[in-house]
């Protein structure tokens, strides 16, 4: 291996890597309410947002929308969202200028539902797409599609999906809500690594 | 990029690595009780230890203390095989300083756990965060400040809503009193990311 190939080989460990970092970050920033800063990770030229059935949010402007309902918005403390990012399978491409991603996504929650406070589990799926811009690397699409949302007590064999919580501001409806049991998993972004396909 | 900047950022990638299987090596010591394994991964030099609400303890004596006497009961029998503690080690962002010596990481974890409470056996979920720090001596990374701070502890049958803390656990004779343990629902933000943004570099 000459210098130039070995210096391609480290970059692209260092871009898993840092993708890695981005996406936990995403996570850390999330769980403690600090939307802008989670604004701030997706690029400028942001493809599109889509979480859960909340529907598409195209662009950056798109991305601000989905969330800007929530900066700054005054949380109570036992309201909470913590949000397992994990296992990651991140597939750079050969030019080194995009990315995909897949990760897990176990949840705790409490959130306000019919007047009272309820304690959730929930489960999903990301499947994230990244781009590179002047050296660093943003989200480009995130999509975080749900298996199952159900009550702590009764479990999603029970009670799959608590409500649908579709965003009347969506740009779209969303392209891949189908939880629990419906089997239903969002197409894997990268190639099996033996057979290819 | 000359060879010394290649080797400089391969040297990185490997020092992170290798402090992301520290942290996970700690988890696995811990779930099968390996205390005197968990303290060889400590540096003599070690600055602190603080877990949950037990308060700080100083130097590698207080992480001796801890996990040998405290945790591990060393001069007690045994645990009973159904006592668990299960702690996934997840999410790691680690940053290496410039100088490749020391560095800090944020994980969090997940514990499946169960144990005697009172008189009777209980099974328990808990979430936690670490903020720790990391030093390279002779080569090899190690802890040199280890944190966690609680998030919740509550039996499986009441969950957090209903019961986030099963109880306190101070120890006396500590350094200091614990240093931001405030649980479930005041636990947001109370350990500072030692990251900075990595685009608005706040």
């Amino acid at each position: 291996m000459n210098l130039a190939e070995l210096e391609k080989q480290v970059t692209r460990l260092e871009d898993i890597q840092e993708i890695e970092n981005l996406q936990r970050m995403y996570g850390y920033y999330f769980d403690i309410g600090r939307y802008q800063e989670v604004i701030d990770l997706f690029s400028e030229n942001t493809e599109s947002v889509e979480i859960t059935d909340h529907g598409v949010f195209r662009g950056k402007e798109g991305v601000n929308r989905m969330y800007a309902g929530m900066v700054g918005m005054k949380r109570p403390g036992w309201m909470f969202f913590e949000v397992i990012q994990s296992q990651g399978v991140i597939e750079v491409a050969p030019d080194g200028k995009t990315a995909t991603g897949r990760w897990y996504t176990p949840a705790f929650e409490c959130r306000p539902f019919g007047g009272t406070k309820k304690q959730t589990w929930e489960f999903g799926v990301y499947s994230n797409e990244y781009v590179k811009e002047n050296g660093r690397w943003y989200f480009k699409k995130l999509h975080w599609n749900l298996i199952y949302w159900t009550s702590y007590e009764r479990g999603f064999l029970k009670v799959p999906k608590l409500s649908d919580t579709p965003f009347p501001h969506a740009d779209a409806p969303a392209t891949a809500y189908h939880p629990y049991p419906s089997g239903y998993h969002v197409p894997f972004p990268f190639k099996h690594p033996v057979t290819g396909q | 990029m000359n060879i010394e900047e290649l080797e400089k950022q391969v040297q990185l990638a490997e020092d992170i690595q290798e402090i992301e299987h520290l942290q996970r090596t700690y988890g696995y010591y811990f779930d099968n009780n390996m205390w005197a394994e968990i303290l060889d991964l400590f540096s003599d030099n070690a600055e602190s230890v603080e877990i949950a609400d037990h308060g700080v303890l100083y130097g590698k004596k207080g992480v001796e203390r801890i996990y040998m006497d405290v945790i591990g009961g060393r001069n007690r029998p045994p645990r009973d095989s159904w006592v668990q503690f299960i702690v996934m080690q997840i999410g790691g962002v680690v940053d290496v300083a410039p100088d490749g010596k020391t560095a800090e990481g944020r994980f969090q974890t997940w514990l499946f756990e169960a144990k005697p409470y009172g008189a009777y056996p209980r099974a328990e979920y808990l979430h936690g965060y670490y903020e720790n720090k990391y030093v390279k001596e002779n080569g090899k990374w190690k802890f040199s400040k280890l944190h966690w701070n609680n998030t919740f502890c509550s039996p499986v049958e009441d969950g957090w809503l209903n019961l986030p803390l099963m109880g306190w656990m101070p120890l006396p004779g500590v350094d200091e009193p614990p240093s931001a343990f405030h649980p479930y629902p005041y636990h947001r933000g109370n350990v500072p990311y030692h990251f900075k943004h990595p685009v608005t570099g706040k």
